[in-house]
């Protein structure tokens, strides 16, 4: 790393405090922790070197996110040739309401009832907690537990996430509601359950 | 729209709230369903949950 100016010191550690969060994102989209990794390091590089024309209009962590967005999509667009587009196809056929079958009986109620969870709010404040939804969000096939990520845990607009999916609304609606069932089964397995006791 | 809902009905409309406003068929199917289905009104509470933890996830770390 070359020597900084003191100024120049603490904006690159302020750039790196982000890094975690910058991790995730890219885990969230790439799937793969070496690929991820990898886009990060370009993008915090990048950052770096252009931190001179970053004019504060937005948060560092939003400028830092659009950098590493750019990163993302190049890798993607690499690897978009191996997967096509297959990952979609199921999600366009789920309109047929056909996967709704596991979940719920022919009569429409839920095959298992969903529990009262016992002090959800204390969950956020353990780390296992944070393990145990990690590990659920890895669960959802990759490209609903990106649009999930996208939607709940950016807060990007449901337009915004259709254009960059290529998919339509009601698609992207059945995709959201299908990964908040996923997951909230997920946890009420790996976590909550757990303290509730045997089901 | 039907005023009675199932369950699988109901937590669409659940989840589409987070999505989009809901019309007041919608509203008034779904609350007349929640009010006799614990079931969905604890899928409700999870949903807000889901929807909480989620933006703590972004800012944690």
């Amino acid at each position: 790393m070359p020597s900084h100016a003191p100024t120049q010191d603490s904006r690159f550690s302020e750039i790196e405090s982000h890094r975690p969060y910058l991790v995730r994102y890219a885990l969230a989209q790439l799937r793969d922790r070496q690929q991820a990794e990898e886009a990060v390091q370009e993008a915090l590089l990048a950052a770096l070197e252009s931190v001179g024309t970053f004019a504060g209009k937005s948060s560092l962590r939003t400028w830092l996110t659009s950098i590493l967005r750019f990163k993302v999509i190049d890798l993607q667009r690499r690897s978009m040739a191996e997967r096509s587009h297959v990952e979609y196809d199921e999600a366009a056929t789920s309109e047929d309401d056909a996967w709704q079958d596991e979940i719920f009986d022919a009569t429409g109620h839920w095959r298992e009832a969903p529990q009262a969870w016992s002090n959800p709010e204390g969950a956020l404040e353990q780390r296992r907690f944070w393990e145990a939804f990690e590990r659920c969000l890895g669960r959802l096939p990759q490209a609903r537990s990106r649009v999930f990520f996208k939607r709940e845990v950016l807060g990007e607009d449901t337009e915004a996430i259709c254009k960059d999916e290529g998919i339509t609304a009601s698609n992207c609606w059945v995709i959201l509601h299908r990964s908040r069932l996923a997951l909230r089964a997920c946890l009420e397995k790996s976590w909550f359950g757990r303290q509730s006791g045997e089901r | 729209m039907s005023d009675s809902v199932n369950c699988r009905e109901a937590s669409r409309i659940l989840s589409m709230a987070y999505e989009r406003r809901l019309t007041a068929a919608e509203l008034e199917s779904l609350q007349s369903h929640l009010d006799q289905c614990f079931m969905c009104r604890n899928f409700d509470s999870q949903l807000k949950f889901l929807h909480q933890a989620s933006e703590e996830f972004r800012t944690q770390g």
